[in-house]
């Protein structure tokens, strides 16, 4: 087991290097003056972009740089603008010169919302996937069955943005059946901030629940052929006990890994719906950022996404093999 | 079939490609397992339908120049005449304007329509078809070579999956820019060009690697059958073994995943155009239509209609389709 996780562990960390060399590569070894790119074209003043230059090094070797960022990453490091010092505690992914702030703190700043959105549907997808998908499991090859198979088909089928879009516009604003988009943070009023963040929830939560339906029936319906499910049923268990209590718990685990791999990605990729209900998370400052050329903030983003991508794929995979051993031979 | 059919939640990897046809009274010898997938997909009420409406679209697509001459606009002539002050269009469906004139701009929403089925139907089926061939290549050479190059490739492979596609995508729209002298010193036609690559490289980008994980499963079982150990004996050099010998297997799983992706492209370019990365005026693309019509959807919900109509009907076709393929080629649900 112990070889199994240093054998994983060694090929995240591979992946996270290889990201961090990749982001780093396309940030300032791609563009032909990355001054210019990080300083924005628009309104970027001479004595601004002697500023980036002197502070990001970028007059010295590339692998200095590179060095000087994954040392900020661990230690921190220090930016001066305008003669003000700024302290970028670690980890430091970068300055905003844009912001006048270090990236590590614009991103902390909006985590709480994506967290809080994603969190949220987390809860209602597993609940509403699962359930659906194992009453259709229960009830294989019934007319129900085929129907919400189909729908669930037909739905996913169609793109996401399109569905959140017209509910947001259509059943927040032209006919206010659900509440608007909005953020309050909890800790100045959760009344508010459950109403603000409850359509979001559902649309996101309705519209991916039709794959979790999907997995938890294909899972289930195998599940419900063991042998072990006939022996219950043999010993006079009630049917619900089961479903809910044998079934479920062995049904539940391909579920499971998707749902891990499902949330890493979602932290990053949270931007339609931020965009759409206009929710000032991740998603929407990288959106912001790529208005204003705000390099550094995208790349920082875009490092944070993966860091988790990686971590969840490796817990996932942790978690998989100490509920069935066989994973660990392949 | 019908597609809610209990084997549809079985993912594309299940289904062998090699497997062999099976051959029963009702399948004649001779038909290959293409042609038999070929057939049950044409039994197939809910894939004709669909393949219908995608014929439809790419033919609007293709025909987008002849449809807006028979109307007698063009993508480009602002209809300033026939907005008022606000900017808002002051006539509605008219004969000149099938579909009325774009609020601010003036200019044709039938023409504009028409053109914006072309740059969704192009990114999506170039892109497919990258995707495709490096998928493959890098596929097929990870399952039959094994070694240190199955180990680069794989682990490309997982390194490539753990990217997360939509940050990235927005992170490339800047840099590639920036390399051109960054969008303030590119042209309108200039910027939308280069949109236009940066898309199609991005989609194949990260639509290889699903792809190739597929088929280097498929290979790896398939290298130790007895044809390819013939072949191999017999002193035939690798590359014919690869493309001559195992590619013919690997049909299946090829037509699924393309079928699969471009559906899925679709609704990436789509949506990219939509956040602001990907294509830009003066181009016409539905996504970026649905971007600007946001604002004026309570005055002219036809001008936001069109976009979204047109996305819809094209992606779930495609992708109803793709899932009717899919069925079509399991042998599990041959009937």
């Amino acid at each position: 087991m112990l070889y199994f996780v240093a054998r994983r562990l060694v090929s995240a960390l591979s992946v996270v290097l290889a990201t961090l060399i990749a982001t780093f590569a396309l940030f300032f070894i791609a563009p032909t003056d990355p001054a210019a790119a990080i300083c924005g074209e628009r309104n970027c003043t001479q004595q601004r972009y002697e500023e980036i230059t002197k502070n990001l090094h970028l007059d010295r070797p590339k692998v200095e740089q590179f060095a000087d960022y994954t040392i900020g990453i661990f230690a921190g490091r220090d930016f001066t603008t305008s003669g003000v010092t700024q302290h970028c505690a670690a980890p430091c992914l970068g300055f905003s010169f844009k912001n006048d702030r270090p990236v590590t703190e614009l991103i902390g700043s909006r985590f709480p919302v994506t967290l809080s959105l994603v969190l949220g549907y987390a809860v209602l997808v597993l609940t509403i996937g699962v359930f659906v998908g194992s009453m259709a499991a229960k009830r294989r090859g019934s007319l129900g069955d085929r129907a919400l198979m189909t729908s669930t088909l037909v739905v996913s089928s169609v793109p996401y943005y399109i569905v959140a879009l017209m509910v947001a516009l259509y059943l927040t604003i032209v006919y206010p059946i659900l509440p608007r988009g909005e953020w309050t943070p909890p800790s100045e009023n959760f009344g508010k901030f459950i109403a603000g963040l409850l359509t979001p929830w559902l649309v996101l939560g309705i519209y991916n629940c039709t794959s979790y339906a999907r997995y938890s029936r294909g899972s289930m319906v195998e599940t419900l052929s063991e042998d072990y499910i006939r022996t219950a049923r043999a010993k006079g268990l009630s049917d619900r006990v089961v479903t809910y209590k044998h079934a479920l718990r062995s049904g539940l685990i391909p579920v499971v890994t998707i749902f891990g791999l499902d949330i890493a990605g979602s932290l990053g990729g949270a931007i339609f719906t931020e965009r759409i209900f206009d929710l000032p998370g991740l998603g929407q400052l990288v959106l912001d950022s790529l208005n204003n050329y705000d390099l550094p903030v995208i790349m920082g983003t875009v490092l944070v996404a993966s860091v988790i991508i990686v971590a969840m794929n490796f817990l996932v995979d942790i978690g998989y093999s100490l509920i069935d051993p066989r994973v660990r031979l392949s | 079939m019908s597609i809610g059919s209990p084997d549809s939640t079985v993912g594309v990897e299940e289904h062998p490609a090699s497997a062999e046809p099976v051959r029963t009274a009702a399948t004649p010898h001779g038909k290959s397992p293409s042609r038999i997938a070929f057939d049950r997909l044409r039994k197939d009420k809910v894939a004709v339908i669909c393949a219908s409406i995608v014929l439809f679209f790419i033919l609007v697509a293709v025909l987008a120049p002849l449809l807006a001459k028979l109307e007698g606009q063009d993508i480009s002539t602002f209809n300033t005449r026939q907005i008022d002050e606000f900017g808002y269009p002051t006539i509605g469906i008219t004969p000149d304007h099938w579909f009325g004139i774009e609020p601010k701009t003036g200019r044709d929403n039938f023409a504009r329509w028409v053109y914006g089925a072309r740059p969704s139907l192009i990114i999506a089926f170039l892109a497919t078809v990258v995707g495709t061939a490096i998928g493959v290549v890098m596929g097929l050479l990870a399952g039959f070579l094994g070694g240190w190059v199955d180990r680069v490739i794989s682990w490309l492979i997982d390194f490539v999956l753990s990217l997360p596609f939509l940050l990235f995508a927005i992170a490339l729209v800047p840099i590639v820019e920036s390399l051109r002298g960054g969008s303030f010193n590119l042209t309108p036609e200039d910027q939308a060009n280069i949109r236009f690559y940066v898309l199609i490289f991005v989609l194949a980008f990260f639509g290889w690697a699903g792809l190739a994980r597929i088929i280097r499963g498929e290979v790896l079982s398939l290298r130790e059958r007895e044809f390819v150990l013939a072949a191999k004996a017999i002193g035939v050099p690798t590359w014919q073994v690869l493309f001559k010998e195992l590619l013919p297997n690997l049909v299946a799983p090829i037509v699924i995943s393309a079928s699969l992706a471009v559906p899925a492209y679709v609704t990436a370019e789509a949506g990219l155009s939509f956040l602001g990365v990907g294509l830009v005026e003066p181009k016409p693309s539905w996504g970026q239509t649905i971007a600007v019509a946001t604002n004026w959807y309570k005055a002219d919900p036809l001008y936001l209609w069109l976009p979204v109509i047109g996305i819809t009907a094209l992606v779930l076709a495609l992708a109803l389709l793709g899932d009717a393929i899919r069925d079509a080629f399991d042998p599990k649900t041959r009937r």
